[in-house]
Parts: structure tokens; sequence; C-alpha cells
């Protein structure tokens, strides 16, 4: 096997930067998420996972999708921006990896590709490291995913200690190991991967979801929950997203950016009516979302058991709590 | 400038309002073509468009009616957006884009007597259907139309209503309002009253349902006593929409979107999803 | 098993069965040892939920607001921080003090859930005992001063202008905008936040730090002289913003202004820029 030494990483690095945006986990003013290589902070390539996830390299959470000039009332004219980088996430973790999975079939698939989304999918490397330890928060696992790594992803590494494995699983992932060849080292070691502590059961859970829609269980749930967007915000697979405009003078913008399906203006239709009116509400839509919803028209789960929303929510509502409550509840139906 | 015509699927193509007609005292209808005289895209009855002032925002509506060379959409001033649409003069230029959406299953109509139902502005996404089946007469049965609105003033379409459509074969109008002089012309109730009242036979007919919440909620009530299978219900729902194209996630109703998987559901589709719409 | 938490559910037992109250807000165990979050109980059978330990952190009386015209009376345990919140929110007009038993704890302080020790938000704390309660849990601590609670305001106010700034747009870069702080806060009780109202245009919905520093001083600046310094705001932003130093740099501007002020210790003693006096200061004007 290949196996890149750890001395070596940072010139591993360094050689794709001209050709690469390289995002990498660093930590800075207490936050760690992937940030552009050689920016401030600490590189986190130990840490388990980052808070903020990997998502807005390809869906930003403010885009501006093309701008505009108005005179007198009247539109003069329009460009689109949609420009793209090469870029690399280097160190994604393989929850994250299977999230960017679950992106692609919302962005890319159903009739419609979503040319902002896919002119960066195009352009974009991932490098996955397997995990070697969990937190108590981690429960992938029961999410079908495996700790040790993603097949989705160009290059696989696992931390063997002293340096890495690396593995190329795409041609793209071939020639960035053909660039590090005299880096790597040939050897035997065994792979450690991590094993999650925290375990759900989601065998048949979307199926249970479907006959507790009218259940109290989401009004119980739900009671504690503030309405806040942490959840969503990250959450590596939540990808809802409102457009607006931005005015200035005779020209202006149009742009998309995160939005949260918690938020009480999410749904709520010019002249009032909101089909989700409450908390409970939207709490089951993001839920059964989650679990049931996605899982019928994609056929994957978009709950990868990164385990963010278990550490930031301010109030510990759990969806390992929910899943357990929702097979206990649906024994009973 | 129609040299962006389409960029991508969230640019709209700028297109020029050349006419518009007061229906009723909030409602306008607004005839649209590219600058180059073109049609901005055709669509299938029952399909949406995404409208927008650039500088205002965005907002989707039902594609009421098309010619040749033009699009026609009816706007009921409700927001931001449709508030600014009904101070605009013709000449002036929009954004639209689309179409999006399933419009109503044509196939499933073919040789069946159709009942359609409108309620206010609700007869805009209808009118495209009825539009449809009287320039294919020979394909439908039977057309009857039953609709109402508050008062004579707040009819739409009035011309269709008491002029264009009573003068085809097999085709009849009912129109009723809400309330009106005691010596009006029309029938004086609501919707489903009148409904009841008709009593039109569920023997091979398909009915197009489509208004407010709450005329729907009761012509189903009525619509079930008289004998009609849910199978045999169309209709169209409402929900927030930002990017049409099924990726923004707001108009779900359980895992459909309403941009992409409607707006047009059968009574036996609904039945299958949570009913938050 | 700890002598307060017998209590609380001795308490909560006897005012759900004789109908006092028919629900009660206190706190549950959560999957983790470190995670007390609130519990909403209505059946006198499971007052057993009920909890007391180091990491009940999460405040009790926002949730008042949640159905603001239900019937019943609510029994809410009520620490230091959770009383002087239901005075701010009886003075601000959103909840009748008839319609809560207070149940008041007089609290020691919690521990942060992920270092363990006392959490900044109750290091910070200058009324541990409930100011206002029906009943009593435990022995009543004096108010102390704290004075030192001002200590980051201080250095920050030492700093130059460009410094400063530079410090908090820093801070705001991070934010992402999920309003926890607002939610969270007893003094956000406004039907309606101007950052929700993106048809008038006070603030754009878009991600970036000079519309979340809008957001975040605008903030501030509406809750200056009625925050109750529970900490919060601090202590549920995912990110780690010190949004108490800027509350508390508006606590002591207010306090220089117009004198010792303490939010939400009473309910009637209105805040300093909700009352006129002829002899407030004019020299910012």
């Amino acid at each position: 096997m290949h196996i890149l030494a750890k001395a070596n990483l940072i010139e591993a690095i360094e050689r794709l930067v001209k050709e690469f945006k390289v995002l990498v986990p660093m930590q800075y003013d207490g936050v760690s998420r992937f940030s552009v290589w050689g920016s401030h902070g600490m590189q986190a390539f130990n840490a388990s996972n980052t808070l903020l996830p990997p998502k807005d390299s390809l869906f930003p959470r403010t885009e501006t999708l093309y701008a505009y000039q108005v005179a007198n009332q009247e539109i003069t004219g329009v460009t689109v921006r949609d420009q793209a980088e090469h870029q690399i996430i280097f160190g994604i973790r393989p929850c994250d990896m299977q999230s960017i999975h679950c992106l692609d079939d919302v962005f890319l698939t159903k009739g419609y590709a979503d040319s902002y989304y896919h002119s960066k999918r195009e352009k974009l490397l991932t490098v996955c490291i397997g995990c070697t330890k969990s937190e108590p928060t981690c429960f992938c696992e029961s999410m079908g995913i495996n700790p040790a790594g993603h097949s989705g992803a160009d290059i696989q590494m696992n931390d063997l200690g002293s340096g890495y494995r690396v593995v190329a699983q795409s041609q793209s992932g071939q020639e960035i190991v053909e660039k590090w060849k005299d880096l790597l080292s040939q050897g035997q070691e065994e792979v450690v991967a991590a094993s999650c502590t925290l375990k759900v059961d989601m065998n048949g859970v979307p199926e249970m979801l479907a006959t507790l829609f009218e259940h109290s269980l989401w009004q119980e749930v739900s009671r504690k929950c503030i309405g806040c967007g942490t959840c969503t915000y990250l959450c590596p697979t939540c990808h809802c997203f409102d457009m607006d405009i931005q005015n200035q003078g005779n020209q202006g913008t149009r742009f998309r950016c995160w939005d949260s399906c918690m938020f009480s203006d999410y749904s709520r239709m010019a002249g009032g009516h909101d089909p989700r009116p409450s908390k409970s509400e939207r709490l089951r839509n993001r839920f059964l979302h989650k679990l049931q919803f996605f899982s019928e028209r994609y056929g994957k789960s978009l709950c990868v058991g990164c385990g963010r929303c278990l550490i930031k929510c301010p109030v510990h509502v759990d969806i390992t709590l929910l899943i357990d409550q929702v097979r206990k509840e649906a024994a009973h139906v | 400038m129609s040299d962006n015509c389409y960029a991508n699927e969230l640019v709209p193509a700028i297109a020029k309002v050349f006419k518009i007609v007061d229906e009723t005292p909030d409602i306008k209808t607004f005839f649209v073509s590219l600058p180059d005289g073109t049609k901005p895209f055709t669509p299938q009855p029952g399909q949406l468009g995404m409208v927008s002032l650039l500088h205002i925002g965005e907002a989707m509506f039902s594609v009421t009616a098309q010619g040749e060379t033009h699009l026609e959409f009816a706007i009921k001033k409700c927001g931001l957006l449709t508030d600014a649409l009904h101070e605009i003069k013709p000449g002036q230029m929009i954004g639209v884009r689309g179409p999006y959406g399933n419009g109503f299953p044509i196939e499933r109509c073919l040789g069946k007597d159709l009942l359609f139902i409108g309620g206010g502005i609700g007869l805009a996404p209808v009118r495209s259907l009825i539009t449809y089946c009287l320039g294919q007469r020979d394909d439908f049965g039977t057309l009857d139309i039953i609709y109402g609105a508050r008062s004579i003033a707040d009819l739409c379409f009035k011309e269709d209503l008491f002029s264009n459509w009573p003068r085809h074969e097999r085709t009849k109008v009912h129109v009723t309002v809400d309330q009106g002089d005691p010596d009006c012309s029309c029938h004086i109730g609501f919707v489903p009253a009148f409904l009841e009242k008709i009593n039109p036979d569920p023997q091979d007919k398909m009915v197009i349902l489509c208004g407010p919440p709450i005329m729907i909620k009761f012509c189903l009530e009525v619509l079930t006593k008289i004998g009609y299978q849910d199978e045999q219900i169309i209709t169209t729902l409402e929900m927030r929409m930002k990017c049409g194209i099924g990726k923004c996630g707001r108009c779900n109703i359980g895992s459909k979107f309403v941009c992409l998987d409607g707006p047009v559901f059968s009574m036996a589709d609904l039945k299958n999803l949570p009913g938050e719409f | 098993m700890n002598a307060i938490q017998i209590k609380m559910r001795e308490v909560a037992g006897q005012l759900l069965s004789l109908g006092e109250v028919d629900r009660v807000i206190g706190w549950e165990k959560g999957r983790f040892a470190h995670q007390s979050p609130p519990a909403f109980i209505t059946d006198e059978t499971k007052v057993e939920r009920l909890i007391w330990d180091e990491y009940c952190l999460t405040g009790t009386a926002k949730y008042l607001l949640d159905d603001p015209y239900r019937a019943g009376k609510t029994g809410l345990f009520a620490r230091g921080c959770d009383a002087r919140a239901i005075n701010r929110l009886i003075q601000d007009g959103q909840v009748k003090r008839e319609n809560i038993v207070i149940i008041g704890i007089c609290c020691t302080g919690m521990s942060d859930s992920v270092s363990r020790q006392m959490a900044a938000k109750c290091c910070d704390c200058t009324h541990p005992t409930p100011v206002v309660y029906d009943l009593m849990i435990g022995e009543p601590v004096k108010p102390v001063a704290k004075p030192e609670r001002f200590k980051a305001v201080a250095e920050l106010e030492q700093k130059a202008a460009q410094e400063k700034s530079e410090y908090w747009t820093r801070q705001f870069a991070k934010c992402i905008r999920c309003y926890a702080c607002r939610n969270i806060c007893p003094a956000c009780n406004c039907r309606e936040c101007f950052a929700d109202q993106y048809r008038v245009g006070w603030l754009g919905k878009q991600h970036h730090t000079a519309e979340n520093q809008v957001f975040g001083l605008t903030r501030a600046y509406h809750i200056a002289d009625r925050c109750i310094e529970c900490g919060e705001c601090a202590r549920v932003c995912p990110v780690g913003i010190p949004l108490m130093e800027l509350n508390r740099k508006l606590i002591k501007d207010i306090q220089q202004l117009f004198g010792d002020y303490h939010a939400g210790v009473d309910s009637e003693t209105a805040p300093p820029l909700g009352r006129y006096s002829l002899d407030d200061m004019e020299e910012f004007m």
C-alpha cells in the first residue's frame, strides 16, 4: 500500500495549492471548519469532525445568482454570475462525504441540475480521512456509513500513526497521487477504524414514521425546541435556501442564501397562510425530511450521523432519542 | 436584453408585458411576450411560471392562458410583488421563467365528461384546461363549469364566462356569487351549496376543483356525498416556492414537491400525503 | 439523590395533583450525563422525570411565551436568573403573574457541559436566589455585587477604536445567523422580531459579516436596559461569540448614565430607557 509519512503531509498539500483551492480542517477563534490552506488558525487533521460542515464549498451560505440593472423601473441588463474554481476538500470525514452524496441527489437529479452547484461539484476533489476515534455523539455506523472510509471520495486516506495509507479511488484521485509519487513509500500496515459507541436502530424507521405523522410525540419533542437554526446550519445535509435581492441604486443582485425550516417565516405565504404554523409542525417536517421523506424520494437517509446537532442544540433536542422513541411508539400503534 | 434567455434554470428571461386587463378590482391579467415577439415558453395546461420584477421579487403563478406568441398570467393583488405588479403599465419588462410542475393529466380526461369547479382566483389555473378542451372539443364529453366569487365585480374572465364559453356545444357555465342584488342575473350562494343543487352525475366524469381551501373542503364533502371517487377529483395546490425546480425545499408535502410533482394532484394522491398544505 | 431534586418532585406532584397548576416546567436528563434539557410535565405520575444537577443550564421562563393564551396555570421552577426573566416578561406585558406558580430554587451555579468547570454565566451571577417566588426550595443566598463581571468590558474599552472594530468584526464574521441568542433570550420578546421583517428590509437575509453585525448590534441595543444577565445568549451561541461582553458594555454605560439599575430584580421599576426624568443626563444628545 502507498503510505504518506505525516512529515510529508505539508509538502503533499503544498503541491496542490497552485492548481486548487485546498480546504483543510482548521480551528480558529473557537470554531473549526474547512478553511483555505494557509489561512489563520490551527490545522485540525487529528480532531474528529469540524463544527461547521463542508457543504458551503459547494453550496455557499450566500451566493450571487445574477446581477441586474434597472433604469426608470425598466430592466436594462442581466448578468449571470457562476464562477467555480478547482477545489479540494482535504480531510473530509466519511459522514461528511456521505452528505455530499445527499447534496448531489438534491442538486443534480430529478429533472433539473442546479448549474451553480454543478459547476462547483465538477471541479471538486475530495480527500477523505477515515476516523480512528469516535466522539460520544458519533453514530454514522447506524446510518450505514463506514467510519474507515467512503468509496465516493477521490482519495481515501487512513491514519496509521506515523503516516497515512493513500488509496486513489477515481481517475482524478489517481492524478493527484501521481504528483505525490516521490513522497510515498510502500508498506503493509493494519488500518484501524473507529467504532461508534452511540448506536440507533434505523431498521424500518422510515416506514414506522409514515404511521406516526399525527402522533402526539411531535408535540412532546418540540416543546423544548426554541426554533433556532442551529441544527439546520450545522447539519452537513440541510440544504434549504431562500432567494432574495439586494438593490443598490440602479443595480442589484439576486442571491440565494441558507435558510432554515425551523424559522417561522419559512413556509408562510403571501396572504398569511402557513401550512406549518407552529414549532411542532416545523420540527416534525425537519425530522421526517431527514429520516423518511428523503429516503422515499432518493433512497437514502438524510441524516449521516455526524452528531453536530446533538452537540450544539441549545436544549438537547436529540435525533437519536427521537429514533428510539419512534421505535417505541411504533410498537404500540 | 433577451440574450440571457434561460442562461440557467434560476435566471429569468426578460419579457415585455404588452397588455394588461383588469379582471376584478384586485385581479389583473398580464399578457407577456419576449422582446422578439415570441412566447417565453410553452406550458401544458396547469403548469406554472415564475414571474418577477427583478428589483422587487419573484413568485410562482399558474399560466392562465397562452397564444401563439404570448403567455397570460391572472394575478391577484396580495403581497409585496403582486402589489407592485398591479402598478406596472403595458410596455414594462418583467422576468419570467418556466414552465414548472406537472400540469393537468389530460390523458385521464380524454373522452370523459368534465366538471370544472372554481372559486375566485382559482379559475386561473382551471382556465388553461378549459381553453385546451374547447380547442380539442371532440376529445371530451360534456363540459360543466361551476364558478363562484364574492360578488359580480369579483368574477374573473367575464367575457369567457358569459359569452365565449357558453357558445360552445355541450358546454354549460353555472355562475354563483356569495352576495348580490336580488335582481342580479346569476345565482346567489356559496359554491358548495350551488354544487349540491346542480347535483352533477358522477358517471364517467372527472372533476377539476380549484379555489380557496375552505371552498375545496366543503366541495369535497358534497362531491363525496354525490358519489364521486377520489380518483375522479383533481385539484391544484399552492405552497410557498423559491426555486421552482425542487431544490430549495420549502414547498414539500411529505416527500413530494409542489413545484415539481404538483401543483396538480388527484384527491387519491393527496390522501397518501400528510395533510400539510 | 439530592435534596433539591427530592423536593422538586414532591412540590411538582402536589401542585399537579391538587390541580393548582396543569403543567410544570423544570429539567430532565438528556442522553448524555452533561445534558439536562428542559422538561414539561403535565401528569403527576411523571414527576420522577424531573432532575436537579449541575447541568440544568437552560432558562425556563421564556417557554411561557410559547402559548401565551393557554388557560391553565404553569408551575415554573426558577433559579435566580429565571426569576429575573419572569419579572422581565411580566414587566414587558408578556405574561401575567397570576398564571404562574413560581417554585424558587436557590442555585449555587451550574457547570459548563464541555469544560465541566463552573459555567461562565453562573460565575457572573449576582442573584443566585430567586427575586420572586411562591414557594422556595433550598437555603437563600445573598445577592453578590460581582463587579469583576465588567472586567472584560473594561479591558476592551482600553483598546483603540480600530482594534475594537476588528475584534467585533471578527466575532460577527463567525455568526451563522441561527438566532439561538434571540430565541433563548427572555428580553427578546417582541411578537415579531425586526430581523424577521424581511419585507420591511431592516436586515438582509444574506449571511455575511455586515448583516450579521446589524443583527447582533441591533439586538444588543434593543435589550440594553432590559438584559437580565442570564448569559443564555452566550451559552447557546454555537460559534462562541462573547455576546455578554456586548450586553455588559451597554449595562455598564447605562449604569454610568442613569445610576445603578438591575433589570428584572423587580417588575415595577421601569428600565432607564423606558422612563423619562428631567434629571436625565443630556451629554450624549
